[in-house]
């Protein structure tokens, strides 16, 4: 497998705080990759990074061989990066439906997004992700603002999907989750690497994101501290006593 | 650092004092050359001020040049026509603004943002139309000369040396207040309204002072521009002028007191410099009357595109003045909390505090709560479960005061509080957290947390501005409180972090802190653990059982089961906003309709 994602020696700073120094890792496609740490280690700010929302202080980001670390995150988006927020940033006065069409907006760059084959295009994907969230299907029409708080993040996963994403960036999908629908988004994103989605995943819920993933990355006050295959991790007394916690 | 860099850092700190000192010699040369120019100058910072009284609340204001109407022609009229001393003729214009301002802000406050903004703008519109229906006093459309006693050329420097005075009073009064918790709870206010309502902030009251020191500052300024014109024109008090004063505010940025006033001297020097400088230079630029206004404009939209929160945000110690500093305090701080707490029952339950009964809530027809009856009793932690869209928070809410219910009877210590506003219902000792964190993001975290104290300390305005001992001795208190809190929660090392920029597990963790310094009976947290992994997780488990050996009662909302099991004494079970399941962890882990509804079978 290629690599598809090459991250060297990222840096992010907010004012004084140095919140990314010196991180590189790569992500492999078709994979999982689950990043975890602490509080303030530097996970959050390393995707908003990828994703362009923050500008990288230092460093690049090699995303299919080439540095995104400058563009423009909607021109990153139609490269085929997508990021899936924390907290989900909903599009609350609009439908379900609306909310995913307009994760399909970057593809209007593509030529044929007005032809008929676009549309068809954008139709069979809409299906695709009813398929994956059955519960969106049954409520497509609704508000996005009056979905419960798993709907959204079905919707803002589904939302991402729509842009045909090379790689995802999950940003804590299961926080603020019921325990059932844990379990259920984990599957999900299963699911959507066996449709051909490299996923990079970061998640405080760590036991499980390395249960899903094929490798992990650890993050210690913005540096990497190990990374590792996921059963590697997870039978580190190290990783486990400093992340994970009883079993 | 490289030197480019630090060039750049260089620049960052001298620049902003370059400015400021370019701006007061531009000021100073033009008073020198032409005294008029100075009671300009002194009038324009003191509408500043007025204006920034408003934002620094986070209220749109554009009523000053109103209030700076009625000023200047009831304190024309009352020395004019009716012969009153000029000195006396300012105040008592005065204190007619601010009833004209107590009057107006009833309707006015509850509007927002744009809607204020405009509503204001047709405040001023209607006295500016009523000087003009009323000739015989104001001279109607065409002005009037209603110059007074200080025509004569020493009238005229006891003019400017009052002038000067007051706007060095004004400013001093600015500054000690914003120095003290009423400060504070304007800044919270404009941070984040809601968060600092439930933290017993009254929101409103803060908001209404606000309103009044703008509409008294500009009442006085126009007082003092009646006698230091000629004649008096509905004119002077026009739209554009109420932009320009808002101009002054926001381009000296309303962040701290000295913004306006740096604000007010760069754009009344410019227009007068540019016209000037042009008239050596460039003379065949004269032609274009109105050249100078378009670079006017120009340099007014350079400052905003390059520092939006106005010079004074480019100021590292305005910067500080946004926060008490850890370096403030004088003693290393104690924890604070377990020892001296009484320590109450650890187990066993106490009391009733709070008795919510038949409570229901819906939101447009859909029923978010409905029929929720449920007992907290001291020191008890109650673990508040159930899927997403259960009505979890929409209980929080109503127990809050955020939202009023539909339904039903809130009962505090045997008293009916439904129905009541936030601020009140937090004085009476409940305080929560919030499921999407509301801290206050401008402000350092030692500030939040002290904002979270603001019911527990005294000081009033007057004790502010006279900087007793007393009001010092408080806020020191208050900050080594915070800090004690701060340490409990392993937040110390960020305490002069702005609060914004923490991760969100921190967030949750100075949210924690600040209900804390409220000294809560009853705390509702709403998802402490999201965002936090297991480790943390179980250390804030500890905290929380600690929080509980102080007597707190607590409604935990939370998905981390583990969490929930260890630490609750009773768990209630929420589905469509009804309770389906009440009772011990262990009972409740095994019950049927809970496993259906919420937890999943393995």
């Amino acid at each position: 497998m290629d690599s598809l994602l090459d991250v060297l020696g990222l840096e992010v700073r907010y004012g004084n705080i140095e919140a990314v120094r010196g991180l590189s890792f790569s992500v492999k496609e078709g994979s999982i990759v689950a990043m975890i740490g602490a509080n303030g280690a530097g996970k959050s700010s390393t995707l908003l990074a990828l994703s362009g929302l923050v500008r990288a202080s230092g460093g690049s980001i090699l995303f299919r061989g080439r540095d995104i670390a400058a563009l423009r995150a909607d021109r990153i988006v139609s490269a085929g990066l997508v990021q899936v927020p924390e907290g989900r940033a909903m599009l609350a006065p609009m439908s379900v439906a609306e909310n995913l069409e307009l994760g399909a907006w970057t593809r209007r760059y593509k030529s044929n997004f007005r032809d008929a084959s676009g549309l068809q295009g954008v139709a069979t994907d809409l299906e695709r992700v009813y398929a994956l969230f059955p519960a969106l299907a049954e409520r497509r029409s609704r508000l996005a603002g009056s979905l419960s708080g798993g709907e959204q993040q079905m919707l803002a996963i589904g939302r991402a999907l729509m842009a045909r994403p090379k790689l995802l960036l999950l940003d804590e999908p299961s926080m603020g989750l019921a325990p059932r629908l844990v379990t259920a988004i984990f599957e999900t994103i299963g699911e959507i690497r066996r449709s051909g989605t490299t996923v990079l995943l970061v998640e405080q819920n760590a036991r499980l994101a390395l249960r899903v993933a094929d490798s992990g990355l650890v993050l210690s006050h913005g540096r990497l501290f190990k990374e590792g295959y996921s059963a590697e991790l997870l039978a580190d007394p190290a990783i486990v006593e400093a992340f994970l916690g009883k079993a | 650092m490289s030197g480019g860099s630090r060039r750049a850092a260089t620049i960052r700190r001298g620049g902003p004092w370059v400015a400021a000192v370019l701006i007061v010699a531009a000021d100073a040369y033009l008073c020198v050359r032409d005294p008029q120019d100075l009671d300009r100058l002194l009038i324009n910072a003191m509408l500043a001020l007025s204006a920034f009284a408003t934002l620094h609340a986070r209220l749109l204001s554009l009523a000053s040049a109103g209030f700076a109407a009625i000023g200047a022609y009831a304190s024309a009229i009352l020395a004019v026509k009716l012969g009153l001393p000029v000195f006396l003729s300012i105040p008592v214009a005065v204190l007619l603004c601010g009833a004209v301002a107590m009057v107006i802000s009833l309707p006015v406050l509850r509007l927002k943002d744009v809607y204020l903004a405009i509503c204001t703008l047709g405040f001023g519109e209607i006295v500016r139309v009523s000087i003009i229906l009323i000739p015989g006093l104001t001279g109607g459309s065409t002005g009037a000369n209603l110059s007074t006693g200080f025509t004569y050329a020493t009238m005229k420097q006891t003019r400017s040396w009052a002038l000067a005075l007051t706007l060095v009073a004004i400013c001093y009064l600015f500054w000690s207040a914003s120095r003290s918790r009423v400060g504070r709870a304007l800044r919270a206010i404009r941070e984040n309204p809601e968060a600092a309502e439930t933290m017993g902030i009254d929101v409103v009251a803060y908001k209404n002072m606000a309103f009044l020191a703008s509409a008294l500052v500009a009442g006085l300024a126009g007082a003092f521009y009646a006698h230091s014109v000629g004649s008096l024109d509905n004119g002077d008090f026009k739209f554009s002028r109420a932009v320009d004063i808002l101009g002054y505010a926001v381009l000296g940025g309303s962040g701290a007191w000295f913004g306006p006033v740096l604000g007010a001297g760069f754009l009344t020097a410019l227009p007068i410099l540019l016209r000037d400088g042009l008239g050596y230079g460039l003379g065949f630029l004269k032609d274009f009357a109105q050249f100078p206004n378009i670079l006017n404009g120009l340099a007014l939209m350079l400052v905003i595109i390059f520092a939006p929160g106005g010079i004074a945000s480019a100021f590292p110690r305005a910067a500080e003045q946004r926060g008490v500093r850890r370096r403030d305090l004088v003693r290393p701080s104690a924890p604070a909390g377990a020892a001296e707490a009484p320590s109450r029952s650890t187990g066993g339950k106490g009391k009733v505090l709070l008795s919510v009964k038949g409570l229901g809530r819906s939101f447009s027809g859909l029923e978010a709560l409905s029929d929720l009856s449920l007992d907290i009793a001291e020191g008890g932690i109650y673990g508040l479960i159930g899927p997403n869209g259960a009505g979890k928070t929409t209980l929080i809410n109503l127990v809050s005061g955020l939202v009023p219910p539909s339904s039903g009877k809130i009962e505090w210590l045997g008293r009916e509080i439904q129905g009541r506003r936030a601020h009140r219902i937090a004085r009476a000792g409940i305080a929560r957290t919030y499921q999407n964190i509301r801290l206050f993001g401008g402000m350092s975290v030692l500030e939040n947390v002290v904002a979270g104290r603001h019911i527990r300390l005294r000081t009033s305005l007057a004790a502010a501005w006279l900087r007793l001992p007393s009001q010092r001795r408080e806020e020191v208190e208050a900050r080594e409180e915070a800090m004690g809190l701060l340490d409990r929660l392993g937040l110390s090392e960020l305490a002069d972090e702005d609060a914004a920029r923490l991760s969100y597990g921190d967030q949750r963790r100075v949210e924690i802190a600040r209900a804390l310094a409220l000294e809560p009976r009853l705390l509702m947290l709403d998802e402490p653990a999201a965002g936090m992994n297991e480790r943390e997780t179980s250390a804030l488990g500890d905290f929380i059982v600690d929080l509980k050996r102080q007597g707190i009662a607590m409604l935990v909302v939370e998905h981390h089961m583990d969490l929930i099991m260890e630490i609750c004494d009773e768990i209630v079970v929420l589905d469509f906003g009804r309770k389906i399941a009440q009772g011990a962890p262990a009972a409740v882990a095994r019950d049927e309709a809970v496993l259906e509804a919420y937890l999943g079978r393995e």
